[in-house]
């Protein structure tokens, strides 16, 4: 009888909805895909577009970084530390069958945003330094720049994947969260 | 499923937009900042009033994205405030009209209309949320208005309001004790702690 009147009085029922991405960190993340979307498509290599969005996606990289100094508790390092050991752990107790809901990147998530982070400052760098007198035509540099490319490409993917496969698995739709900044956690589930 | 971008609540529009200002001032940082060093590239020089110019708004810039972030930090601080006392008053209103409906010992159907009339539901509409006929909803909030001893239904919404405007802070504590006392006991009769 009191759950009953607690239900109804707590207006949505059954779900738990928690803000936990900050409306920056969520223009960063569809701006950063913008930029790698523009770069990897439609805009022709070596042209002066190419370099702009490309400097633009590593100020969006810095700026994150420096968020994940400053910012609220769920964009922070501290939130999301690169663990290899935690992911191992996480994908373990994953299989294992636990639905438990991480409120900032899960381990496995983590390690993804690090890579993807660090492959555009890499495809950055190594585009900055073609536009150098010291770097212009070096072999390993434009190959570096495009090996890396390709493999940002494929980390893309993956982490589609992955945010799919999270959805489905734990039933927190994270394509949402990333939009509205509100994971929506369904009941009796922990959060982590 | 309707995922809403644009927020409605006004503090929220703030932050958002505090956020698309810091990413755009960043942007333009880093073209200025770029700027000067290709110039610098080009010339060899750092002074003349160009480069001069331009390394001051490059600073500027970067200075102005860092205090926005910091701003955007207490805005959103305040935010998760406010937010945790919503949580808390929602929480404790809840206990009260628990207490309350306790006290006038109202059956479970009573409790549910009386909970939907404060929610603002006519009776037609209380009727078809709890599919049963208007004339027992009406028979049933004349139940709880004779429990509760109010004449109808503005006076007894306004009996909660009146709960939750009254007095000064140590009425508030002396009546909140008052009714952990005589209201049913129960985890949930302070929530703060």
């Amino acid at each position: 009888m009191m759950t009953q009147t607690k239900n109804i009085s707590s207006g949505r029922a059954s779900a738990r909805d928690i803000t936990v991405w900050d409306p920056l960190v969520r223009l960063i993340h569809w701006s950063l895909a913008l930029t790698i979307l523009l770069n990897g498509t439609i805009i022709e290599d070596e042209s002066r577009a190419h370099e702009l969005i490309g400097y633009t996606a590593l100020a969006l990289v810095g700026l994150r970084l420096v968020w994940a100094f400053i910012g609220p508790q769920h964009a922070r390092f501290t939130a999301f530390p690169p663990s290899p050991r935690r992911a191992i752990h996480y994908l373990k107790t994953m299989i294992a069958g636990d639905r438990s809901v991480h409120l900032s990147h899960n381990p496995l998530g983590a390690l993804m945003v690090y890579n993807i982070w660090l492959s555009v400052i890499a495809i950055g760098v190594t585009g900055y330094m073609m536009t150098t007198i010291t770097f212009f035509g070096v072999d390993w540099v434009e190959e570096m720049h495009e090996v890396v490319f390709g493999w940002l490409l494929f980390s893309v993917a993956l982490h589609v994947g992955g945010v799919v496969f999270d959805t489905w698995r734990s039933g927190v739709h994270l394509v949402r969260a990333m939009i509205t900044g509100r994971k929506s956690v369904p009941e009796g589930r922990e959060i982590l | 499923m309707k995922a809403k971008f644009w927020p409605a609540r006004t503090e929220e529009r703030r932050a958002t937009i505090l956020a698309g200002l810091i990413l755009l001032q960043a942007v333009c940082a880093l073209f200025f900042t770029v700027d000067v060093i290709e110039d610098y590239r080009h010339d060899g020089q750092l002074d003349g009033p160009h480069m001069i110019l331009e390394s001051i708004a490059a600073v500027a810039l970067i200075g102005g994205v860092i205090f926005l972030m910091v701003e955007l930090r207490r805005l959103l601080q305040r935010m998760a405030v406010m937010q945790t006392g919503l949580e808390v008053a929602r929480g404790n209103l809840a206990d009260v009209i628990d207490a309350f409906f306790e006290e006038w010992q109202l059956t479970n159907a009573e409790r549910d209309v009386a909970l939907m009339i404060l929610k603002g539901f006519d009776n037609e509409a209380i009727a078809g949320l709890r599919h049963t006929a208007a004339g027992t909803v009406r028979a049933q909030a004349t139940n709880i208005y004779a429990k509760s001893a109010t004449d109808g239904r503005a006076q007894f919404i306004s009996l909660f309001m009146e709960e939750l405007l009254a007095g000064d802070i140590g009425t508030v504590a002396s009546h909140a004790e008052d009714t952990s006392k005589k209201g049913p006991t129960k985890e949930g009769s302070s929530p703060v702690g």
